[in-house]
């Protein structure tokens, strides 16, 4: 019953995190400076209608937080002129008859007259003018704005539609992607798990020797050397003999089987050894300072009294502690991880969740940034979760408190 | 649980700040620039393209041409496409087309003419053209087409034709155009004419519906390529049009394939994945020259590079700048020949106005700039009275305030390196302007909003100089408006009417060279560099290239290159 208390609490807390996360996330893109449209656009040539259309097929027409301006207005009056100037005698725009519902421009300074316009169905203006106040009814939606459409849309499971590539939608674009960026980031961090463990292991058990000094200097050196240099030392050092960019040659397809997931794996390479190399010293260091602190505890002076040889020291008592510390640190590099995939997946050209996010920055793509970094923080959550409940199985000695 | 919620912040804090240093990394794309072509001068529409029947040996290996490039087709509608003009035009064919810069030539069209007082425009439309669904593509579709962007909308196209009253199809091969003014670009306008076919936008009557449609079968034009798959920002694979028009296609296959730098793209190049190269970094240009099977291209094109002076009204700046002595005195003190090293490798040519010299006799070949003369900018700056009287090195002006100026440019090395020429050129004749680099959108809002003094911008221009022309007009100072500089003079506005509604070519020249003159005397802006365009290809897979439209991709070329055995 303990353990049923403890997963609902964590369920609960891990919940409240993904809310705090999805508003965050909404805010975090809107202070970056710019504007999607402008961004976007930049120097192509387009009129100022094309500019509203666009924003209003991308909802940036509407308000952030609230929409206080009122998105129609419908006639009650059985009859109403829309007027070129709020006052009697000016020319008539338009004839609106009871019921009619008009778009909502805004209110005159005294309040009595409200300007109104007629869009026809492609959304362009027919006829704009001012109808006295008591004669019609402002229908106010404050939720019609884009922070509330964006969470309405994301109770309902939508993340919505791609700025850049118009009209993808967001969740297309992320399926198809995170598979490639899942592969390049399990190869790279099993293989920076498995080498940093064992050369951890190595360097602790022969602390203090050439092996040790040499083991630890490399570490520090490419865990000092920034993802995307190394890459990119990797890619003139390589060109020519591996393919440099790119998850498959075009024209490629997995209908044609081996030859596809060949090219692939060749492809995968380079990356996956940028990553791997990059993340093993992290891990590599842990792992020999949780070991040298073990070796140093009492229990294993009586281990090695016992006569007991160094494999069976190491893996019966040194590791099993040792690992604690290896479990914590994999699943919050998790994270971290995805930061490091950016940059390769950069370096690189592959096109990935990384890659994507990436563009998305230079396009300030807001739904493909909003949608990337949900499922980066679902995962990160996911993971954390993962960590205490392995850390409670791992450790008896962390109860629940 | 505290410290899990610190864990995930300090992740998303460190997301964060690893995304706002990737901001700083975007550079502003080429705007649509453009200089395709279509085929070869007037084919005889007749011939139909039958398979030759011919004893070949063996049929021949498919050819397949692969391009790196770093930017690719937005998206598989051109309605709502923004960019990635000349690849839209290997897909579709315009009623006109171009070959060498600056020089029209048939498209869908074979000829035309213009009635007398240049209101009506007679277009006589080719037979045989199909597009690639068996459509054929004859002067009522062609009519249908123009009628339903202009009706309908598309997004960077249907305003070009404003003054397009009555668009209609007389037979199946007369298509005749209205215009309310007689317009002086009729070629122009005809050239960015995109044809699409009614059976595939036929079903739609709203911009909205047809915005949403992203279908592959999209992209069904005339032209020379079908597009055959197409994976946003990864590549882009185009199919030979075995029925084209102008005849098959010599290249059967072609691959854009996208790179997330110019610097990884000549290592594809290098290695082999690629055989051409869409754009190459000055930086790489002596490597790239060096190796026997690379063939570099340096073109002449129409973009350039310019630093926009603030001289609206209502601007923020110090009123300083709306002296044109101290915008003179700004122009000596740029050394343009150093910039021209610095960003291009001195393959690029120093600026004088908005319309480049490889526009042909549109650009004033008569306007010389004034070149780099520290000496002269002090000298000017004393006569008029800017001196030094506090002895800081920073000249002040009659009440007071000293020359202190924002300057400003877009994200990036080269812009970093070529602000300091300018900035170091204006603090020798006593004027401050320390560099700020900011990324383009962020820049935008403040030009706009008049809320600078000095702003670096790359421009990529337009075969037709009418752009260079709005970029200055008064109307064009608003917020989503083309021009940057503030500038504003009635007769330079008058004298825009004239040069769009002069149909004769020697008259609207002269009005062209009359306006260039004076922008370049009021100097709102001054005209830096034109920007060379670089491209290299591996002279070892295809040869005959044609270099006369600053990209050896053009339609015009791809249809005459030659695969090497």
């Amino acid at each position: 019953m303990q353990r049923g208390d403890y997963l609902i609490r964590k369920t609960f807390y891990a919940l409240i995190t993904l809310i705090v996360v999805i508003i965050f996330n909404f805010f975090l893109f809107r202070i970056l400076p710019g504007d999607p449209v402008r961004a976007l656009i930049q120097n192509a040539r387009m009129d100022h209608d094309a500019v509203d259309r666009i924003k209003a097929q991308f909802g940036l027409d509407k308000p952030i937080w609230f929409n206080f301006e009122g998105s129609t207005v419908q006639v009650i009056a059985s009859e109403v002129s829309l007027l070129a100037e709020p006052e009697a005698g000016s020319s008539v725009e338009h004839t609106a008859s009871a019921g009619e519902r008009l778009n909502y421009e805004q209110r005159s300074e005294d309040g009595q007259w409200i300007l109104a316009a007629r869009s026809n169905a492609e959304g362009s203006v027919t006829a704009r003018g001012w109808a006295p106040a008591e004669s019609v009814k402002v229908s106010v939606n404050p939720l019609d704005s884009q922070f509330f459409v964006y969470m309405r849309n994301l109770l309902q499971g939508e993340l919505g539609d791609s700025f850049a590539q118009r009209g993808v939608p967001v969740s297309e674009l992320l399926a198809e992607r995170v598979w490639r960026t899942v592969v390049l980031l399990v190869i790279g961090e099993v293989t920076a798990i498995v080498l940093g463990i064992m050369l951890g292991i190595v360097a602790s058990w022969r602390r203090g020797s050439r092996l040790d000094t040499g083991i630890m200097l490399w570490g520090l050196f490419t865990w000092s050397i920034p993802t995307f240099f190394f890459g990119i030392i990797l890619v003139i050092l390589a060109s020519g003999h591996l393919p440099t960019g790119r998850m498959v040659t075009v024209g490629l397809k997995p209908e044609d089987g081996w030859a596809y997931w060949a090219d692939v794996g060749k492809h995968l390479i380079l990356p996956t050894i940028t990553l791997g190399i990059g993340f093993t010293s992290s891990y590599m260091m842990v792992m020999r300072s949780s070991i040298v602190e073990v070796l140093s505890e009492d229990y294993i002076l009586t281990a090695k009294a016992k006569g007991l040889n160094t494999f069976q020291i190491l893996r019966d008592h040194a590791l099993k502690n040792a690992m604690l510390p290896m479990v914590t640190l994999i699943t919050l590099s998790l994270g971290y991880t995805v930061g490091g995939a950016i940059q390769v997946e950069t370096v690189f050209s592959w096109p990935g969740v990384g890659r994507l996010i990436y563009d998305a920055v230079g396009d300030r793509d807001f739904p493909v940034l909003q949608g990337a970094f949900l499922l980066i923080a679902i995962s990160v959550i996911a993971a954390n979760f993962l960590s205490d409940l392995l850390y409670s199985a791992l450790d008896p000695r962390v109860k629940v408190e | 649980m505290k410290n899990k919620l610190w864990k995930l912040l300090t992740v998303m804090i460190a997301l964060t700040m690893l995304i706002t240093s990737l901001v700083g990394c975007t550079t502003p794309t080429e705007e649509p620039t453009e200089s395709p072509a279509p085929e070869e001068p007037v084919v005889e529409p007749t011939e139909e393209p039958v398979v030759e029947p011919t004893d070949e040996p063996a049929p021949p290996e498919p050819v397949t041409m692969r391009i790196g490039t770093t930017f690719l087709l937005d998206t598989v509608n051109i309605n709502v496409s923004w960019t990635s003009w000349q690849m839209w035009r290997l897909i579709y064919d315009s009623v006109v087309e171009t070959g060498e810069l600056g020089v029209y030539r048939p498209g869908l069209a074979e000829s035309w003419e213009v009635s007398d007082d240049g209101l009506v425009w007679t277009f006589k439309i080719r037979e045989g053209a199909t597009f690639h669904d068996g459509t054929p593509c004859t002067a009522e579709e062609v009519a249908w087409s123009l009628n339903w962007m202009i009706d309908v909308g598309n997004d960077s196209l249907s305003y070009l034709w404003w003054n397009f009253t009555e668009v209609v199809a007389l037979d199946a091969t007369t298509l005749q155009i209205t215009t309310g003014d007689p317009l002086g670009n009729m070629e122009y306008l005809m050239f960015w004419a995109f044809i699409v076919p009614e059976s595939v936008w036929g079903q739609f009557d709203t911009y909205e519906t047809m915005a949403e449609f992203v279908d592959l079968s999209a992209a069904t034009g005339t032209g020379p390529y079908k597009l055959a798959e197409y994976e946003a920002d990864d590549y882009l694979l185009l199919e030979a049009n075995e029925n084209y028009w102008g005849g098959k296609p010599p290249v059967d296959t072609i691959i854009f394939q996208q790179y997330a730098s110019e610097d990884a793209m000549v290592q594809a190049l290098m290695a082999g994945e690629v055989d051409i190269v869409d754009g190459i970094p000055s930086t790489a240009l002596t490597t790239l020259q060096d190796l026997e099977n690379v063939q570099v291209e340096i073109m002449q094109a129409y973009a350039l590079d310019e630093l926009s002076i603030n001289t609206h009204e209502d601007g923020t700046q110090p009123e300083s700048l709306l002296d044109p002595v101290v915008r003179k005195a700004i122009e000596y003190a740029i050394d343009r020949e150093a910039i021209n090293q610095v960003a291009y490798a001195g393959l690029g040519t120093p600026g004088t106005t908005m319309i480049a010299p490889s526009l042909g006799d549109w650009h004033n070949s008569e306007i010389e700039a004034v070149t780099f003369n520290i000496e002269e900018a002090n000298r000017i700056l004393d006569e008029a009275g800017y001196v030094d009287g506090d002895g800081d090195g920073i000249r002040e002006w009659s009440d007071g305030t000293p020359l202190e100026y924002r300057l400003m440019a877009t994200e990036g090395a080269t812009y970093a390196r070529m602000l300091e020429i300018i900035s170091d050129g204006m603090a020798q004749a006593g004027i401050s302007a320390p560099p700020t680099l900011m990324d383009y959108d962020s820049q935008a809002a403040l030009v706009y909003a008049w809320d600078y003094d000095l702003n670096m911008w790359q421009w990529g221009m337009d075969i037709d100089p009418d752009f260079g022309m709005v970029i200055f007009k008064c109307e064009e100072r608003y917020e989503w408006g083309w021009n940057p500089n503030g500038y504003c003079n009635e007769d330079y506005d008058a004298l825009y009417v004239q040069s769009a509604t002069a149909v004769d070519h020697e008259e609207r020249r002269a009005v062209i060279w009359e306006m260039q003159e004076m922008i370049y005397e009021a100097r709102p802006w001054i005209v830096l560099v034109y920007i060379p365009s670089m491209q290299a290809y591996d002279n070892t897979a295809f040869t005959g290239f044609k270099t006369d439209a600053a990209n050896i991709w053009t339609k015009w070329s791809i249809m005459e290159v030659e695969p090497v055995q």
